[in-house]
């Protein structure tokens, strides 16, 4: 058999967004007579099928778990099994938190060709490949997998474009082994905000990253976004640092700002982690004294300069 | 009672960086090797609960590379580890994180540690994978992210919080031996000074070969690796509109752009 | 006549005067236990070998002390009143040894005596003169003390804070105004037993009638006849007060090592052991020594020990520092009198306390917070104004070495450190990009590796790095290429100098560094090095020797200046402008370079206004000692900000010139924050001659930011 699996995720009750995404990334890997299945794992999987209807899935396969929540054990089990019986020739998986956790293990212990933060995927006469970044993603590398069967793809977020709503997709049920769980998962917990800013309804941002230096030099910042009408956002340095809270982090720890529509990075570079919870916005205006900063391949605008001489000007202006 | 932590020496590229002539690497000319980022804190986790601990506890680093990784090992062991392992072959060239992660398993089969710790990912290569596939190997129980760990040394189980996206932690209680790989935050890494490197530098690594763990050059390199590097490349650079001038210009453009999107909004 | 002279004792029964001998040898028995008990703390230092020889060492202490310039530096009037109490106390000193000289050696032994006749006369007066010195001298004291109120004398604090303990400290002043209370006693009682003896034996001609010769005494003596004392009386008087004054002089003397009074001997023996180039050349850390830097009070050195005690609380360091100036909490006088506090409470001891109790490091009384250590410039000012010679800059070095080591300081200074680590510089470049600031120039800038050249530039990381000082090192090139000098720099073989790495304390990485430059000098050719950066030209020239590089180096002020005079860069247009100069403390203070940049101001023809605080008495920018690598605490003055008020006082200024690239940078910055831009103008004085000398044939390229 040959065909694509997708493992789509979930949390809390709430089908994550890039599950949508890896089934349009599998729509690119259709080859011959291929058809697309999508996983689904959870105490109550039947729940998300509505939202798993989409065009181009042929399959949604529904696996009851014990565990409330995503567990390894449980996880690389029933994948490992869902796996062994449909023998898919691409497996396509997030490139998140969830699939670090078991991914791996699962392509180590299988022999899958196995690549992960895949950003393209294609065949090429035939055969997959699979690009990723290198060297901090200032070089693209291509990846191929030559004898192996099944080839397991985390996928970055963000890359692609979740279909429309449609289809009739056949639903079944699969019956995973029972596995030891021996990383129980217990609670989640969130982490204190300081201020109760919502970075994900704030539809206009301004973020400070590692550019800014010091503490002392925050308070500028924090007028100027007053100033625009921008909420205060930071890249992970400075909430590591402690110099605002982490409830103002954006980033993919961060709080993923789905609703930003227009967003000012002055003094980020670029790291892909910080990227990751921004790639949607529409508008992104890098501000960077390096020409050579990341960020200004993701932005739409970008002022290499001084970030305190603009953020200066810049409020003159308001 | 043993911490094993497996650490990487990244390589970072210098501006003018060449690709290499077959295509599929860069020039290690341009190449500038450190420790990555992420084992700053996996290391500093492990003496941490050494130091807290009242028996003894043996922190060992391990890494798989050529010689110039000793100099990331001394590092390591400047900052409180107590020994350092460094395997390599030649055969060990091309490995993914898979193949290398068959060397880490066996050494760590080998050692036998309480916990194994490694980075959530590498800062060049970000596979986030290394650890992981270790533990799938090692068959050991495994927790990724780490941001928060409550461990008793010799416990047979740990609480850990993993990092989520959106900033959610999720609390697991994991059964020890376990692999984890530790998220950057967790802690604030020590700084190691240069005299302290220096004197590490009279401590011995030892330096081992894949065979001394029983593995031949099928398993390593290319070979072992679920993945080929078919051509590596410089993408076209970024998209960014670059608005010119000085910055009283740039910054009167930036406010244009943001009374038009709020006029919108 | 026989000849005239005192009867020492006289009319005193035997008894008595053997009594006051029992008195006079225990007083210097007590001395004398106090000199051991002192000279066993300083024992219990670290060893240390002291360089150049002790006679010629004695020679310039000697001159010091008797000049008192060092007092007189920035306080003519305390220098002044000082001189007077030192001259005033040295003769009467003097007198009574050749008193004692006669009395108690050569008239008993060998029959000679010589005080008697004109000698005694002469003797006489010159020490009635000394005692009015004396006390004149300690009078002002007191007024200086009690009325003047001044800032530096303030023994408020800012390293600890109310409540603590040892934050306000009264036995320091008891102490002050008892010592100045009880010389001034022994002092008038001095004269009024003169007097009293007088009027005693006013009928005794050899007596009364050379009163006069004891002119105070005499005075005192026809007030005290006027007012009816009576011979007897007199006698009387004369006795008691002989007692009086006798027994409080032993006691001060008995008590010199145990009070302020040792400053007598520990000021000049400070003096005699000072490291000329103290803060300029730190000391290594010795191969034998297990953890680097200070610990334990007993980590100092034996020399160290000593300038502690030293110290005599003038406050001129405490004044001078610009970290205190501006709100830190350092003050080096109270670091000096905490470790001095240490040292007394458990050095003096009969055995050694243990190890925690000699921890120099913490909030304690007699120790040293970490803040402090970390608040320090290491700008040298209290080391340079310091009258007797404590050497406050190595000693927070050598604490901060430890700091370092266990990796407690800032995390934007480790990072830093980190970085220069990686890559050589505190700019996280490649080393490959040293030189980009080079390509912008219409000439190629040789590389002294490969060619032999007259003239090697250390440009340094500033100065390679920084976008504004790039523009300064393009302009110093195209004036040496127009002056014809045959210069080349070392490119990417060039790292951090690591002048300030080592003040930070990073001893470890500085030999890192310095081992590398001076391998990459000693590959070069050319026959001297010049600098435009005086934290390098610091280093270079003062340190470099102790790890194998000796070589002859100039600030490029030296080098332009020539070059101005011998007509090689000719003034074109002279400029006009009104300047002030701020002298960079590694230029000025450490290396005395003051004169170099004054006479280029002068040929390209600016007007220097002095400001109140220049040459050796300059005022940091605040970025030595690594603290550009520090942020400053959100709110408070910058030592830059209050330099700038300083120059924006001046009238009509235009142009404050600087010759150092942390300056510039430190400089342009606080011109914007304290609201002077638009007023005047920072400028590198390198820019002001390019402007004053003919312009170059073809302009240079605009400048690069980074490539």
């Amino acid at each position: 058999m040959a065909g694509i699996l997708v493992i789509a995720e979930q949390r809390r009750g709430e089908l994550r967004p890039v599950s949508l995404e890896l089934i349009a990334a599998a729509q690119e890997l259709r080859q011959g007579g291929d058809s697309v299945a999508v996983a689904i794992l959870g105490p109550e999987p039947q729940e998300f099928v509505a939202a798993l209807t989409v065009a181009g899935v042929d399959e949604i396969v529904t696996i009851r778990t014990e565990v409330p929540e995503f567990d390894p054990d449980t996880f690389e089990a029933a994948a490992g099994a869902l796996i062994a019986e449909r023998r898919p020739a691409v497996v396509l998986v997030a490139h998140s938190v969830d699939s670090f956790g078991y991914a791996a293990a699962l392509a180590a212990r299988q022999g899958f060709g196995f690549a992960s933060d895949v950003f393209k995927v294609e065949r090429i006469d035939g055969e997959l490949v699979a690009t990723r970044g290198g060297y901090g993603q200032k070089v693209s590398v291509e990846l191929d997998f030559p004898g192996r069967s099944t080839v397991l793809l985390c996928l970055r977020a963000n890359m692609w474009k979740a279909p429309d709503p449609g289809a009739s997709p056949n639903v079944t049920a699969f019956a995973a082994p029972a596995a030891p769980s021996r990383a129980a998962g217990r609670s989640f917990v969130e982490v204190s905000a300081a201020d109760d800013v919502d970075m994900t309804a704030a539809e206009f941002i301004l973020t400070i990253g590692r550019g800014v230096g010091e503490e002392a030099k925050i308070p500028q910042f924090r007028e100027l976004a007053d100033a625009v009408g921008a909420t205060l956002g930071c890249s992970r340095p400075i909430a590591d640092a402690g110099w605002l809270p982490k409830s103002r982090q954006v980033g993919q720890s961060g709080k993923t700002a789905s609703n930003c529509q227009l967003y000012i990075a002055m003094g980020v570079s670029g790291a892909i982690q910080h990227l990751a919870g921004m790639k949607h916005v529409s508008t992104i205006v890098a501000v960077n004294s390096d020409p050579g900063a990341s960020i200004f391949g993701v932005a739409r605008y970008g002022i290499v300069g001084d970030i305190f001489e603009i953020a200066e000007e810049l409020r003159k202006s308001f | 009672m043993k911490i094993l932590v497996a650490v990487k020496q990244v390589a970072a590229l210098e501006e003018d960086f060449e690709i290499r002539a077959d295509g599929r690497g860069i020039d290690p000319d341009f190449l500038v090797r450190d420790l990555n980022e992420w084992d700053d804190f996996s290391l500093e986790e492990a003496v941490k609960i050494k130091e807290a601990a009242t028996d003894p506890i043996e922190v060992v680093v391990v890494s798989v590379g050529p010689d110039e990784v000793d100099e990331s090992l001394r590092k390591c062991l400047a900052k409180g580890a107590d020994r350092a392992i460094r395997v390599w072959d030649d055969a060990v060239e091309g490995s993914d994180p898979v193949a290398i992660a068959r060397i880490l398993a066996a050494v760590a089969a080998h050692e036998a540690p309480d916990l194994l710790f490694a980075g959530v990912q590498s800062s060049d290569q970000s596979f986030a994978a290394t650890g992981i596939a270790t533990a799938g190997l090692l068959g050991w129980p495994h927790g990724a992210v780490v941001a928060n760990l409550q461990y008793s040394p010799g416990a047979k189980s740990a609480v850990f919080r993993r990092e989520l996206e959106g900033g959610l932690l999720h609390e697991v209680e994991i059964q020890c031996p376990a692999v984890l790989t530790i998220q950057a935050g967790i802690n604030t890494p020590r700084y190691a000074s240069l005299r302290s490197i220096k004197q590490a530098a009279a401590r011995p690594i030892e330096v081992k070969s894949i065979a001394d763990f029983r593995l031949d050059a099928t398993q390593v390199g290319e070979s072992g690796s679920l993945s080929r590097v078919r051509r590596m490349y410089v993408p076209e650079k970024g998209r960014a509109q670059l608005i010119e001038g000085s910055p009283a210009e740039q910054a009167a453009r930036l406010a244009a752009i943001i009374r038009e999107f709020k006029g919108v909004a | 006549m026989d000849a005239v002279t005192r009867i020492l004792f006289e009319a005193f029964p035997t008894a008595e005067i053997r009594f006051f001998y029992a008195i006079g040898y225990t007083a210097i028995g007590i001395f004398g236990y106090g000199v051991y008990v002192q000279l066993r703390k300083y024992r219990r230092g670290a060893g240390l070998a002291l360089e150049g020889g002790l006679w010629r060492r004695f020679g310039t202490m000697s001159a010091s002390v008797l000049n008192h310039r060092t007092i007189a530096r920035r306080d003519q009037a305390a220098g002044g009143a000082h001189r007077l109490i030192f001259y005033g106390f040295a003769l009467l000193f003097l007198g009574t040894s050749t008193i004692t000289l006669q009395y108690d050696i050569l008239e008993p032994l060998f029959g000679i005596r010589f005080w008697n006749g004109a000698f005694y006369l002469w003797f006489s007066l010159v020490l009635d003169i000394a005692g009015v010195m004396l006390v004149a001298g300690l009078v002002f004291m007191m007024v200086r003390r009690g009325w003047m109120k001044l800032p530096k004398l303030d023994y408020a604090r800012p390293d600890r804070n109310p409540g603590d303990p040892d934050f306000d400290r009264p036995q320091y002043r008891r102490e002050d105004w008892a010592f100045l209370w009880i010389l001034v006693i022994i002092g008038c009682t001095g004269y009024i037993l003169e007097a009293a003896r007088l009027v005693w034996l006013q009928d005794r001609p050899d007596v009364w009638d050379t009163r006069w010769w004891s002119p105070v005494g005499a005075a005192i003596a026809e007030l005290m006849r006027v007012s009816g004392l009576t011979p007897a009386a007199g006698g009387a008087l004369r006795h008691a007060l002989w007692w009086f004054h006798g027994l409080i002089a032993l006691v001060l003397i008995a008590l010199i090592p145990w009070t302020k009074g040792k400053h007598i001997f520990t000021a000049a023996a400070s003096l005699m052991v000072r490291d000329p180039l103290a803060a300029q050349r730190l000391p290594r850390i010795p191969d034998s020594q297990q953890l680097p830097g200070v610990t334990s009070i007993t980590d100092f050195t034996w020399k160290q020990l000593l300038h502690l005690d030293a110290c005599t609380k003038c406050g001129r360091c405490h004044d001078a520092c610009p970290a205190r100036t501006v709100g830190a909490p350092l003050s080096p006088r109270d670091v000096i009198l905490s470790l001095r506090e240490l040292a007394n409470s458990t050095l003096q001891a009969a055995t050694l306390p243990d190890v925690v109790a000699l921890d120099a490091h913490g909030k304690a009384p007699g120790q040293v917070a970490m803040e402090t250590l970390w608040s320090c410039r290491t700008c040298m000012a209290c080391v340079e104004i310091c009258p007797v010679a404590v050497e406050h800059v190595p000693i927070i070095v050598q604490m901060r070495r430890k700091l370092v080591e266990e990796g407690q300081m800032e995390p934007l200074l480790q990072k830093t450190l980190q970085t220069i680590a990686k890559s050589g510089n505190s700019f996280g470049e490649s080393k490959r990009k040293r030189s980009a600031w080079t390509k912008a120039l219409p000439f190629p800038v040789r590389d002294a590796r490969k060619e032999p050249v007259d003239l090697l530039w250390f440009v340094g990381d500033y100065a390679s790095f920084d976008p504004r000082n790039q523009k300064v090192s393009q302009t110093f090139a195209t004036l040496l290429q127009e002056a014809g000098v045959d210069f080349g720099i070392l490119h990417d073989g060039e790292s951090n100098a690591g002048n300030d790495i080592r003040r930070v304390g990073e001893e470890g990485l500085y030999e890192m560094l310095a081992t590398s430059n001076i391998s990459a000098l000693q590959s070069a050719q050319f026959n001297s090095i010049v600098t435009t950066d005086p934290h390098s030209f610091n280093t270079i020239r003062n340190e470099y020797p102790d790890f194998g590089g000796k070589f002859t180096i100039a600030h490029y002020t030296t080098t332009l200046e020539e070059l101005l005079a011998a007509g090689r860069l000719q003034v074109t247009k002279p400029l006009g402008y009104r300047v002030t100069f701020h002298d960079p403390c590694h230029l000025g203070r450490f290396n005395k370079g003051y004169e170099a940049p004054r006479g280029i101001l002068k040929a390209i023809g600016c007007e220097l206004i002095e400001m109140g605080r220049c040459r050796a008495n300059s005022f940091c920018c605040g970025a030595g000692g690594g603290r550009i690598w520090i942020p400053d605490p959100v709110g408070s003055e910058k030592p830059a900000q209050n330099r700038m008020r300083e120059a924006a006082a001046i009238e009509g200024l235009e142009v404050y010139v600087v010759s150092c690239p942390k300056d510039l940078t430190m400089f342009e910055d606080a011109l914007k924050t304290t609201g002077n831009e638009g007023k005047f103008v920072v400028k590198e004085l390198i820019e002001l001659v390019r402007e004053a000398v003919a312009p170059p044939l073809a302009a240079p390229a605009p400048s690069v930011v980074t490539s």
